[in-house]
């Protein structure tokens, strides 16, 4: 990669160096102080309209900011605390839970019903469900389970013994 | 008055003037020492970018007339050469971005004056005035940060660290642009068929 550069290295350095050591014409720097000087004279003799902020200490223009900023989030806050009113005149009663007399909780307020007295038997279209033998601790699919038509599953499982 | 306007009030209150003098005069001595100090590295700087010596010259002026306006911040700084040099950057960029061209009154008599002392005669002069006239335009073709920092690199006083601080990045992000525009600037070269 570095003979790639090599050819061309002196000139570009040289090209850089022509423009990064120029001399300035001579008395620049008594230019810069008489400008400066006439720019300060202008300056106090008409002060910037903004000069009482640029005077101020230096902490007064972030704690102006917080205020301005508290302000306007107050204004917006009772604006939308108002507006709410008046979308929504007057008071709407909130609506009341009745919960009876029994039942478990919020589940039998909104349904209520008996608990039921016995177990829930499948219906004859349920899919059916593994069964648990004790000495096969491993599940199994009960012979008569109820199949609902058109799915694959596999075929109920006999013991060969 | 209220006590919000009364707190307000307090809080704006200017510093003392005998204060504000002494900080005045101790401001301009400050400012006039900066420029005895910086104001031709400052120009070099300049100069790299709009290569027209009464533009590098305006900009320095620019430079410090900022620093006077913004003169209650000078006991902020920490180092006076790396913001000075990045306000007079971000001013030759700017005028460079409004003028949307690349300097089209660059001016070969500005190269011939800044040649190193000892070339042999002023045909030769010439010739290598115009040849780095072409390499400095193209390397205002490369991309903007290789372009960036090789031109910053060029300015002899300004050290790798200084370059870093100026472009808001690391050292060897600075190196790795430089070298990048170095090998960019070789192909061009290539390209645009000047003889070796």
């Amino acid at each position: 990669m570095n003979a790639e550069l090599e050819p061309w290295k002196e000139r570009i350095d040289a090209a850089l160096r022509s423009a990064g050591s120029a001399d300035p014409a001579p008395g620049l720097e008594g230019r810069i102080l008489t400008r400066l000087a006439a720019e300060r004279a202008a300056m106090e003799a008409h002060p910037a309209r903004m000069g009482w902020f640029a005077r101020m200490p230096r902490y007064s223009a972030p704690v102006l900011g917080v205020a301005t900023a508290s302000l306007v989030c107050a204004v917006i806050i009772v604006g939308s605390v108002d507006h709410s009113r008046v979308r929504h005149p007057g008071h709407v009663a909130p609506p009341v839970l009745v919960l009876p007399g029994h039942g478990l909780g919020a589940a039998s307020a909104v349904h209520p019903a008996e608990p039921a007295t016995a177990p829930v038997a499948a219906g004859p279209a349920s899919r059916g469900r593994s069964v648990r033998h004790f000495s096969h601790p491993r599940a199994r699919i009960a012979p008569n389970a109820k199949k609902a038509t058109g799915v694959a599953v596999p075929a109920p499982t006999t013991n060969p013994q | 008055m209220s006590c919000l306007e009364t707190q307000l009030a307090g809080w704006a209150a200017p510093a003392p003037v005998a204060n504000a003098l002494e900080t005045n005069e101790s401001t301009s001595q400050t400012i006039a020492a900066l420029v005895a100090e910086y104001s031709t590295a400052l120009y070099r700087v300049a100069f790299s970018v709009t290569r027209n010596a009464a533009e590098a010259e305006d900009a320095v002026q620019e430079t410090f007339l900022r620093v006077l306006k913004h003169q209650a911040r000078l006991g902020e700084i920490r180092d006076y050469r790396v913001w000075l040099v990045r306000i007079v950057w971000n001013i030759v960029l700017d005028r460079k971005r409004r003028a949307k061209t690349r300097p089209e009154n660059e001016d070969l008599a500005d190269h011939a004056r800044v040649l190193p002392s000892g070339e042999p005669g002023a045909d030769q002069t010439a010739i290598s005035s115009q040849e780095y006239a072409r390499i400095l335009a193209l390397v205002d073709r490369l991309p903007r940060r290789e372009r960036e920092a090789i031109l910053l690199s060029a300015v002899e006083e300004l050290t790798t660290a200084e370059i870093a601080s100026v472009l808001a990045t690391t050292e060897s992000s600075i190196r790795s642009r430089i070298f990048r525009a170095r090998r960019e600037l070789s192909a061009l070269l290539e390209k645009e068929g000047i003889s070796r």
